[in-house]
């Protein structure tokens, strides 16, 4: 390893944040797009998207960072309500809402938040290792 | 000089536990990652067993050898406590309770070569 251990710490724990600040990002792209239906009549209204992580190893330093794979669209069949005088209604008046459950979304924007604490604490915690070492300059 | 001896396994303590600490950092940090498989980094008691003393090089042909330590802890698959279905066995909570340890074990390894200093110093000093 070139870098100091506790500096690559720091910086899996940013790649930690980073990515979950995406799926934070998915999350609410999802939330407000939950009841986007399409514009025209019978066209498919906003398809949910979903995120995913790869173990990314960085040759150089030898640390094994966190990256997103790929962000895809959710395959689930679109829920049908019927609303005769939507621009979006087809000729039976059923129109297509987005395949997005609120509940499914908080769910994963609490797990986001806790997994982005974790790597808070470990950011915190190698600061304070840091500090300590560079503090026995100092009595 | 005895006291020295202190120092130095200080430092491979603390060289060690920085190296978990990392290790601690990739598990956080691929959390969510499908297939991964949480690491740990070998006991300390087994890094030290391992040590032996540095060769010297009398002639300019020897090869110098490698220092020992930060190449002894090797990354290993540990014992998680859960693997959810996509594969991937880091648990959050275990990872925390790791990162605890290595805080104190940190500060203390710290405290220890505090006060050897400083018992230097006073010899010193007086």
């Amino acid at each position: 390893m070139s870098l100091d251990p506790l500096v690559s710490s720091l910086r899996i724990a940013g790649s930690g944040m980073q990515t979950q600040s995406s799926r934070l990002r998915v999350v609410a792209e999802n939330i407000a797009n939950a009841q986007s239906t399409g514009a025209s009549a019978g066209s498919d209204p906003y398809a949910r998207k979903t995120i995913t992580f790869e173990s990314a190893l960085d040759r150089a330093s030898g640390e094994n960072l966190v990256q997103v794979k790929s962000v895809g669209v959710d395959t689930t069949p679109f829920r049908i309500e019927h609303m005769p005088g939507n621009p979006a209604a087809d000729e039976k008046g059923d129109v297509k809402m987005p395949n997005v459950d609120l509940l499914f979304e908080m769910e994963d924007m609490r797990e986001a938040n806790r997994s982005y604490e974790a790597n808070l604490q470990v950011v915190k915690q190698s600061r304070q290792m840091l500090t300590e070492t560079i503090d026995l300059l100092r009595s | 000089v005895e006291t020295l001896a202190v120092f130095s396994l200080a430092s491979q303590k603390a060289s060690w536990l920085a190296t978990r600490e990392t290790t601690i950092a990739s598990n956080v940090a691929n959390a969510n990652t499908p297939g991964y498989s949480a690491q740990d980094v070998a006991p300390f008691s087994s890094v030290l067993s391992h040590l032996q003393l540095s060769m010297a090089t009398t002639a300019p042909d020897h090869i110098q050898p490698e220092s020992p330590s930060g190449l002894k802890t090797k990354v290993k698959p540990s014992d998680s406590w859960d693997v959810v279905y996509s594969g991937n066995s880091v648990n959050v909570e275990q990872e925390m309770l790791k990162a605890g340890e290595v805080g104190n074990a940190h500060a203390l390894d710290v405290g220890v070569v505090r006060s050897f200093h400083q018992m230097l110093m006073n010899a010193v000093k007086t």
